[in-house]
């Protein structure tokens, strides 16, 4: 699969805080952009993913935007962990033969509508509620509270404040998204003291370490290589993709086991994309790193290699690896990571809006504190 | 339209609408309520005392305060008053019909939230303030830990004599105070074949651990088999109860109504080796730490559920 | 003076005195800065500072830091966590920007539920009106 494929196209709905259309036509519109994008028509698409927290089935947003028959149609699980996996099931699809073209696409409206912010506060008895069911009636309801309970110790650990290690995070991610007219925070910068002045949502966690639940839809277009050459755009050459979960995985409530410094998970990842490349963090000119919560985004860094154990918040702030350039799910919009990959197409194109000169190797990463999963882009030749 | 959406349009035809109209401060500026605030304030600046003295600049509203003895009939008639705008006769029905609007609605709780000032010039003992006040805005509903309420702005020019000398601006929210709801239940356990043994285990006041028979790895969360060695089968240990804090949350937004935010939420080592959450009772919730021994109790919350929260070892 | 220059912090020790006192000196008689049984009916835990004292603590921090002849120019404060007896808040300030003889200057008062105050000045320093 490594190096066969490559992503030709990306469409994406404007990022908003209510759409004022259904999700379904969010789908919809993005995967056509994607398609024009591409160069593509309806008419050459024979896969679909997505991810299984979609509303919009494949069938349906194939009904719709004028696609044919279906031969590969996948859902993965496990929230915004499915992101780059939706790629890798695209990638896995067009190498064995299974599909020529296959869209991958997420679109919600998950701040007008259900808003993961919101909290839980009932679930099923099944395997996967009553995992949940350990933690909901202390109190520990939402996304923020789960992944602060991770956060609190690698600070203790590490002997680091919430607003050193964190801020600059979040910095950084508002630095990008100030320059990006696409973002929800666009021309809007922090600084650290404006970080470290944000309320308190679940301590460590303050609120401008949290994403920008967002209304959109984004959808990206796999095929294979020796295709992509020739459609109009350079080709975003899918040098490896990966998914990963850690012995003893749970869903964001993954504390029971661990030292809860890392993300066993990343490191899962991370092994197969450096294995499969035969590159090292050195060789990596942009990482697109999900940031749901800016303490994750510092786990992954150490996680993948950038930087040892408990000095991920040195490194982002001496600037040493150019970070979320689009302003990540902190700054310009929580699409559950997919927005991501497109800004890692676009610096292999060349055509960011905060572009690093000359990027020919981009680090993209889906959500964490769940099974995850990666990838490495790389421009052609 | 529905009642929220017709409010709503009723409140936003008060903006632009004037709150008073050349109404006159209570008081001149003067050292007396200089030298008060200053001592409240701890503030020792020279400039506010002497032949000389001026008015802290940030003493602006105070010149345009009502007052306890309030304005033409208002106080005593379970309205509060409301900061910054003065009462006096001069005081436009719109402000009033507004506030009316809002308390009628059961949004009868105030408090301020942002205060913008610009200061053009120093104050002095003697200068006779007036001032005209309109209502900027009136936001759409908004629901705040405090309550569900309307902020509104208003902003005040301060005159002495023809001259501008400062403006404020000043928002409020008037909401209905959230406490009127009854505390509803908390999230239940999800409780199924797997795990009924843990929350059985705890109606009993009993913690109870999942140990595999194979390996005798103790285990939590509850499951069908053991991860370290595969096996199927297991029994139950008898918890000892003692447990150090491993690491905690403080829960703060969103305002959960089963909730009482703050609140800690404590995943604790238990001195068995595995981790279970609860909440933590003895120490206030900013007083929770790693490393702070903790030992087991229950606690009844309804007819129906019991939890086991974790005392801090004093 | 320099954009980056962190003020020296102040802290207040939150005392039920001060948020009487405040209030009175500002001329502020709303039953939620003096009593605490109508404070609770309200739905607040206690008393709590009013923004008129927050204000004129944020102004002393300014111009004891600038000296007597500095001359604040404006005042934008907004209120975050309320100020309740027995917290204490700790003011902290930050030049961003500086023009001419005018400073603008970030403040931020933290006490022990979070931000009980942001709020952005411009001071002039050692000027005359």
């Amino acid at each position: 699969m490594n190096r066969r494929t490559a992503i030709v196209g990306i469409g994406a709905t404007e990022f908003s805080k209510d759409s004022g259309r259904s999700e379904l036509r969010l789908a919809v519109e993005a995967v056509r952009a994607a398609l024009d994008d591409a160069g593509l028509v309806p008419a050459d698409v024979d896969g679909l993913v997505t991810f299984t927290m979609d509303t919009s089935p494949e069938i349906t947003v194939a009904q719709a935007a004028g696609i044919g028959e279906l031969s590969f149609f996948s859902r993965v699980h496990y929230g915004g962990g499915a992101a780059c996996a939706t790629v890798q099931q695209a990638a896995l699809a067009v190498a064995s033969g299974a599909a020529e073209v296959v869209v991958c696409y997420r679109a919600f409206n998950e701040r007008s509508g259900r808003r993961f912010g919101s909290g839980v506060q009932h679930r099923e008895p099944s395997a996967e509620g009553a995992a949940l069911g350990w933690v909901l009636p202390f109190g520990l309801l939402t996304p923020a509270s789960w992944v602060a309970m991770t956060a609190q110790r690698y600070l203790h650990t590490y002997g680091l404040t919430p607003e050193e290690a964190f801020g600059p995070v979040a910095v950084t991610a508002r630095r990008y998204a100030a320059t990006n007219p696409a973002a929800y925070f666009h021309g809007r910068p922090l600084t650290l003291a404006d970080h470290a002045a944000s309320r308190w949502i679940a301590e460590p966690l303050r609120l401008l370490d949290c994403c920008q639940e967002t209304d959109g839809g984004q959808a990206l277009v796999v095929t294979s290589l020796d295709r992509a050459r020739d459609l109009p755009r350079p080709p975003a050459v899918i040098a490896a993709a990966a998914q990963g979960a850690g012995r003893g995985q749970e869903q964001m409530t993954g504390f029971h086991t661990g030292d809860l410094t890392g993300l066993p998970e990343s490191a899962v990842v991370a092994r197969q994309l450096w294995r499969w490349t035969g590159l090292t963090p050195a060789d990596i000119d942009v990482g697109i790193l999900y940031d749901h919560f800016t303490p994750f985004v510092l786990m992954q860094l150490e996680e993948y290699g950038f930087c040892g154990g408990g000095e991920a918040a040195g490194f982002v702030a001496a600037d040493e690896l150019p970070l979320n350039t689009h302003g990540g799910q902190l700054g310009e919009a929580y699409l559950h990571g997919m927005n991501g990959i497109a800004e890692g197409v676009r610096q292999i194109r060349g055509t960011a809006v905060n572009q690093v000169p000359g990027a020919g190797r981009a680090l993209v990463t889906a959500g964490t504190g769940v099974p995850t999963s990666g990838l490495i882009l790389t421009a052609d030749g | 339209m529905d009642r929220e959406e017709h409010l709503t349009a009723q409140l936003k035809a008060f903006e632009g609408r004037p709150a008073a109209t050349r109404a006159t401060g209570k008081d001149p500026v003067n050292l007396p309520m200089i030298r008060h605030w200053c001592e409240a304030m701890g503030d020792t600046n020279p400039a506010y005392t002497g032949p000389d003295a001026v008015a802290p600049p940030t003493m602006l509203q105070v010149w345009t305060m009502a007052g306890l003895s309030g304005h033409q009939g208002l106080s005593g008639q379970g309205r509060s008053p409301h900061q910054g705008l003065s009462r006096h006769q001069v005081r436009s029905a719109a402000y009033d019909d507004l506030l009316a609007l809002l308390d009628a609605a059961g949004c009868t709780s105030v408090v301020a939230t942002d205060c913008e000032q610009e200061y053009l010039r120093p104050l002095r003992p003697g200068d006779e303030v007036t001032f005209d006040t309109v209502i900027e805005s009136v936001s759409d509903r908004k629901t705040t830990k405090l309550g569900t309420g309307h902020f509104v702005t208003t902003r005040t020019d301060l005159r002495v004599g023809p001259d501008l000398v400062g403006t404020h601006r000043f928002r409020i929210l008037k909401y209905a105070p959230a406490r009127t709801r009854k505390t509803p239940p908390r999230p239940r356990p999800v409780v199924n074949r797997d795990n009924a043994g843990f929350w059985e285990g705890v109606r009993r006041h009993e913690l109870l651990i999942q140990r595999c028979t194979g390996c005798e790895v103790l285990r939590h969360p509850w499951l069908p088999g053991c991860n370290a060695c595969g096996c199927p089968d297991w029994d139950t240990v008898r918890a000892s109860g003692e447990g150090t804090v491993y690491s905690y949350v403080v829960m703060h937004h969103p305002p959960f109504p089963a909730f009482d935010p703050p609140y800690a939420v404590a995943l604790v080592e238990l001195a068995e080796g595995v981790r279970m959450l609860g909440n933590v009772v003895g120490v206030p919730y900013d007083k929770v730490r790693i490393g702070l021994p903790v030992r087991a109790e229950f606690r009844a919350y309804d007819d129906e559920l019991t939890l086991p929260v974790w005392r801090v070892a004093g | 003076m320099r954009p980056g220059d962190e003020l020296p912090p102040l802290t207040v020790p939150v005392t039920r005195t001060l948020i009487v006192a405040g209030a009175l000196a500002s001329r502020d008689y709303q039953d939620v800065h003096h009593d605490p049984e109508l404070a609770r009916e309200k739905g607040s835990p206690d008393i709590f500072m009013n923004i008129l004292t927050t204000n004129g603590l944020v102004g002393r921090y300014l111009t004891d830091h600038f000296g007597p002849a500095s001359v604040l120019r404006s005042l934008s404060i907004r209120l975050g966590a309320p100020n309740y007896p027995g917290d204490t808040m700790v003011l902290t300030g930050r030049v961003e920007a500086v023009d001419g003889d005018t400073a603008t200057v970030r403040v931020t008062g933290t006490n022990g539920l979070g931000a009980h105050v942001t709020g952005t000045a411009r001071i002039t320093v050692g000027g005359a009106s």
